[in-house]
Parts: C-alpha cells; structure tokens; sequence
C-alpha cells in the first residue's frame, strides 16, 4: 500500500512540506477520503473485546460503527467530509494484489495453526491480517452515508487518483487517506489520521505536495519517479535502492531512462520486464472521473432511515445513533466562521532564515522522532 | 545589537496578557521605528497586530533589523518574576539567539536578569488593505469586554449589528436569546465614558465569542476600543496603548452556509 518509506525520507529531507495540527483546525473545509482505506482502518480497529462487532446474524457492523461515529466526529469539527470509493483495480495492481492474497493465505494457514494451539493472542493477530473489505462492506457504508446526508463518489478506479483529481480541481480542500501515493497522483494536500478515533490524540499530519518538490528540487514527473523507484503498488522497484540513494539518483539524472543509462544494472540489477513506464503513466494520467461533473451536497440525515438500519437486526442501540443524528443536525444549523486568508492575501512566509542549519542540528534527533513516526502505517 | 527600555514595565506585562491567549509563539520584528508583532492564531480565523513604536520607549537602539521569536508562555513566565514598577530593558545582540530581559527595581537595590532561548518560527505576512468602514464604533473598553463576557454564556456567536440608532449586541442559544443596545452618549464630559458611532451605513455581522473573549484581554492597556465593521470583511478591534502604540485583532465573521 503506498509509497515504501515515502514518510520516512519526506520527514528527513523535506520536513517544512509536514505540518501537525488539530483536527478543529480544518472547519469548513470539504475532504476527500479515501473509503477503502478507512473502512479497513475501522474493520480492523474498532472492536469490542477483541472480536469485530457484528449483527444477530454474524456479519461484521464494525465499518458501519466506524462510518457513522467517526464521520459525526468530523461534522462535529465543521469538516465536510466526502467518501470516495475504489473501483475497479488496475490491471497493473494485480501483482501487488496477488502478493496480499498470498499473504493473507499465509495468515489463514498461521491462524489455523495458532486455533490448534488455542494461542489468543496469535489468533488475534492473524485473524486481524486476514480482514479485507469486501463488495457488501462498501455498499453498506454507501447506503449508511446516503441516509446520512453525506456524499459520496464512486470512483472508475483507484479512491486516491479520484481524490488527486478533485483536490486540484479545487472541488475539496484535501485527501484524507493514509496512503501516501495520494501525493503521487498529485493530491496537492494530504491529511493523515484524519479518521482516527480520537482516544488515540493523534495529531492530523498535513502534507503539501507544492513544498515536497520545492524541498526536492523536482518536479511532479520526477516526484512520481522517485516514488516508483522506492516502490509503488504498481511495480517492482530495484532491489539495494533504498530512499536516500533513490533520491540522489533522481536528482542527478531526472529521469528513471537516465537512471537506468547510468547505474550499474550488475549490482542493482531492474526487476525484468520493469513496467515503470507504464506504473508512470498510471500515475500520471490516471483513469478518474472529471470532477466538474460531480456535485457535493450534503443533506439533511434520514432520522428514521438511519434507524432502521442500524438498529434492529444490526444491533446498534437506538438512543445513541438517534443522539448521533442529533448531532448532525446540530452542526447542520447555524453559519460558518471563515478564515482570515479569505480576506487577507500572504505577502510573504518566510520560513525563517536560520531554519536550515537549525535542521542539521538538529537532524539527529528528529531521526529518532521518525521512529515514532512511522507507526502510524498500515501493517500491509 | 537591539535595546529597549520602559521604566514600567507594567505596559509590556499588559501587552503579553493580551496576546499569550490568541498566539503560543510569535516573531517580534524589530526595527528602528519600533517593535512590530503579526500574527494569526493557529486556526487562521484572527490576527494579532502589535505595533510599539520606537520613540515611546525611554531607550531605544536597533542598528539592524531583527526577528525574535519567542514562547509567550516561557516570555509571560519571565515578566511575572517582574513588579509592575520595575524597570524592564529587552535585549538582543544582531543575529542572537537568546534575549535578555533585565528587570531593575524602583529603587535600583535590586537587578535581575533572565534569558530566554529564541525560537525559528515560520512567518506569514499578511497583507491588510486599507478599508473605509462602514461604521466605526468607540466604546468604553471594559463595557466591550463585560458584553462579550455576558453574551458568551448563552451562545458560541456574536451578532453585532450598528445602526444610527446605536449599536446591538445579541447572541441566542439553548436557554434562549440575549440582546444588548448601546446608544451613543450625548454628553462628552468624559471622553473615556462616551460611545461614538461613526456611520456610513448600517452592519451586521456575527462573530464567535470565544476570540471576542480573547480580544477583551487587552482591556486593562485602554480605557476605550474602537470596533470597525464592514459587510463581508473582518472587525478590527483596536486599543490604543497610550503613548506608545496599538493593539488591533482582526476577526474573520461567521457567514451564512449557503447551499453547500
């Protein structure tokens, strides 16, 4: 999923590009977020004792938990959220696909084998790699988000491409996903954690792309190659090119043709067939719908209608999801505040001049921060 | 090198109380007319806008420009080490990274001085246009602030809203509705006391309270606010800080949501 260590090496030459901030400072902002991405997060994360909450029937309700509290959350914040949904995979990510169905056998066979020995905390584990969202999960949140009042956009093909799309069509303020490859598609802003339950206190990360390739040195045709060269979902990358060399090498030859003229193909030998021309015109022109023919609203809740869906068979208590449609009615009620920025132009930011020997010194430490940093990926 | 010098040093508490609300950091750009502060709390939804100037210090020396950024939390902790009467003189050398706030007693028996690490922040300049207000209103500055503080308890916005009449001030929440008039005094005896309104045409806007609270902070610098309004632009909530310069906040309005 994403792009290999892209946080990592974004958080060690291009810090000034990620910001941490509070989730009610993005008010009024529309976001773009990534469905699949956070129904797994929900179908993995929210859960009662340790095992999914399900209906009578034992299928699994934790998305549609998931989808309704998480999504008051950001109402209540004064975000607009809208849910963008994959379609179909590209051909070209059946590799990839084939290498998560391999492993996810694998996490079938190891759980299988951790039942017999009754460990818990193995089964726990392994039954957690074997989640997947499924076709019935996303149309329940679709139906979920309808009676809601909250939009959604089925994309042709990859979620992230369609939110790039219509971040920089200027539609919604940014993608919210914990994908990196959202940049590579050329989503101008990336909010990460956005969906994240708020026990947790994670600060929102917010990522622009505009300040990733001014701390660079790239442009977006050479950003989306250093991210095929780290590795993509796409294709294969080259085998003893890690983060650092991969950028020194794109910033000397500028392209992954110049790359492969000048490094020595014995020692770092390119994956046979490497389709990177290919990965690149995927990123480059993906298969999205045209965000003009889109329209965003956000409705009035169908009270009743969320009821009766989640209640009942599905088992949600009616006191709290009808207390949770109040609250989206509350925040439906009332006027905006807006920014200062709407009024005001920026004359000039000025990331302070001593900034960048600050950064050296400070860099060892900040390594030790990334550490910590990097857990907020998806163990996938 | 940067020195600055007020025998009280009172005012300057007074700014940090002001300020340390709305920003937790901020760049004092300093210059030879005067230390400048602007900035936008974290949500971008106000801006602080702090000018002391220059010759309203007893000393001051600036041969080059300089930024300091500070923690206004770690800069209040330092002034509240500070009597009201003391002496205070701020100093940097060019190209520091730490400032020295030195504190002299009244009667000189007592120095002490304290140090503080500067920080790099990142700076955004906003550019203010001039704007000719609609309406301009001056007030006794903590009848602003007991209004603000009063209405907040019944509602999250301020509706403010000027005619030739006089000026209102409501707000509505769960337990009902809430309205303050301020008419324009006729007698100007005591030119801190009177409400003046200046209209061209009549405003309304409506405003959250918790920044108008924090606004509010700077009443103890002035005895009169001056708010300025105009349809769809930001208040400016201006003290005047005698004898030296002017606080002013600008606060973005809330606007009606319209069809998505």
């Amino acid at each position: 999923m994403g792009i290999l260590n892209l946080t990592k090496l974004l958080q060690d030459v291009a810090p000034i590009a990620i910001k941490e901030s509070e989730i009610k400072n993005y008010f009024g902002r529309k976001v773009a977020v990534d469905a699949s991405m956070c129904l797994y997060q929900f179908l993995i994360a929210v859960r009662s004792e340790g095992a999914q909450l399900t209906s009578v029937d034992g299928e699994t309700t934790s998305h549609l938990m998931g989808i309704f509290y998480r999504t008051i959350r950001l109402l209540e914040n004064g975000i607009k959220p809208v849910y963008v949904f994959d379609g179909k995979p590209p051909a070209m990510k059946s590799g990839e696909l084939g290498k998560r169905a391999e492993k996810r056998a694998e996490a079938q066979k190891a759980l299988d084998k951790a039942a017999e020995a009754g460990d818990n905390a193995e089964i726990d584990k392994f039954t957690r790699r074997l989640v997947r969202v499924t076709k019935q999960h996303n149309e329940e949140a679709k139906k979920l988000l309808s009676l809601m009042g909250i939009p959604y956009v089925d994309a042709p093909c990859e979620a992230e491409a369609q939110c790039a799309v219509m971040v920089k069509s200027g539609k919604v303020f940014a993608t919210a996903t914990e994908d990196m490859d959202a940049l590579t598609f050329g989503s101008s802003v990336l909010l990460r954690h956005m969906t994240f339950s708020e026990a947790r206190k994670m600060p929102i990360q917010e990522i622009h792309l505009d300040k990733i390739l001014e701390s660079l040195k790239l442009n977006q045709n050479q950003f989306i190659d250093l991210c095929i060269l780290l590795g993509c979902d796409y294709t294969d990358s080259i085998k003893g090119i890690g983060p650092k060399k991969a950028i020194t090498l794109i910033n000397e030859h500028k392209s992954l043709e110049e790359v492969l003229k000048h490094i020595d193909t014995t020692k770092y030998p390119p994956p046979d067939n490497w389709s990177y021309k290919e990965a690149r015109q995927l990123f480059m022109e993906p298969e999205v719908q045209d965000p003009e023919t889109i329209e965003l609203k956000w409705t009035e809740p169908d009270e009743e209608g969320v009821v009766k869906f989640l209640c009942g068979d599905k088992q949600f208590s009616e006191e709290r999801v009808r207390n949770g449609i109040k609250k989206i009615i509350k925040t439906r009620s009332g006027s905006t505040q807006s920014r200062l920025d709407g009024f005001f132009k920026v004359l000039s930011s000025t990331p302070a001049k001593r900034k960048i020997d600050d950064d050296k010194k400070n860099s060892s430490n900040k390594r030790g921060k990334m550490g910590g940093g990097g857990r907020g990926r998806k163990p996938k | 090198m940067f020195e600055a010098r007020l025998v009280s040093c009172a005012v300057f508490k007074k700014v940090l109380e002001a300020i340390k609300e709305l920003l937790n950091e901020a760049s004092f750009d300093c210059s030879e007319s005067g230390i400048q502060l602007q900035a936008m709390d974290i949500s971008h939804v106000s801006l602080v806008s702090l000018m002391l100037k220059s010759n309203g210090f007893d000393k001051y020396r600036c041969d080059r420009n300089i930024t300091m950024g500070m923690n206004l939390a770690s800069m209040s902790k330092i002034f509240k080490c500070a009597n009201n009467d003391d002496t205070v003189t701020i100093k940097a050398q060019d190209d520091a990274d730490i400032v020295t706030f030195m504190f002299e007693s009244k009667k000189q028996e007592k120095i002490s001085d304290y140090e503080m690490k500067l920080m790099n922040l990142d700076q955004e300049h906003l550019g203010i246009p001039e704007t000719d207000f609609s309406c301009v209103i001056k007030m006794p500055s903590a009848e602003f602030a007991r209004i603000c503080r009063d209405l907040s308890q019944f509602g999250e916005s301020l509706v403010i809203s000027c005619t030739k009449e006089g000026v209102r001030f409501s707000t509505n929440g769960d337990i009902g509705n809430a309205n303050i008039k301020i008419a324009q005094t006729s007698n100007f005896d005591k030119e801190e006391e009177s409400v003046t309104i200046d209209l061209q045409e009549p405003v309304t806007l409506t405003f959250a309270c918790q920044y108008l609270n924090h606004f509010t902070k700077a009443t103890p610098l002035s005895p009169q606010v001056q708010l300025s309004m105009s349809d769809n632009v930001p208040l400016v909530v201006e003290y005047v800080i005698p004898d030296l310069g002017h606080i002013r906040y600008y606060l973005a309005p809330k606007i009606e949501e319209d069809e998505n």
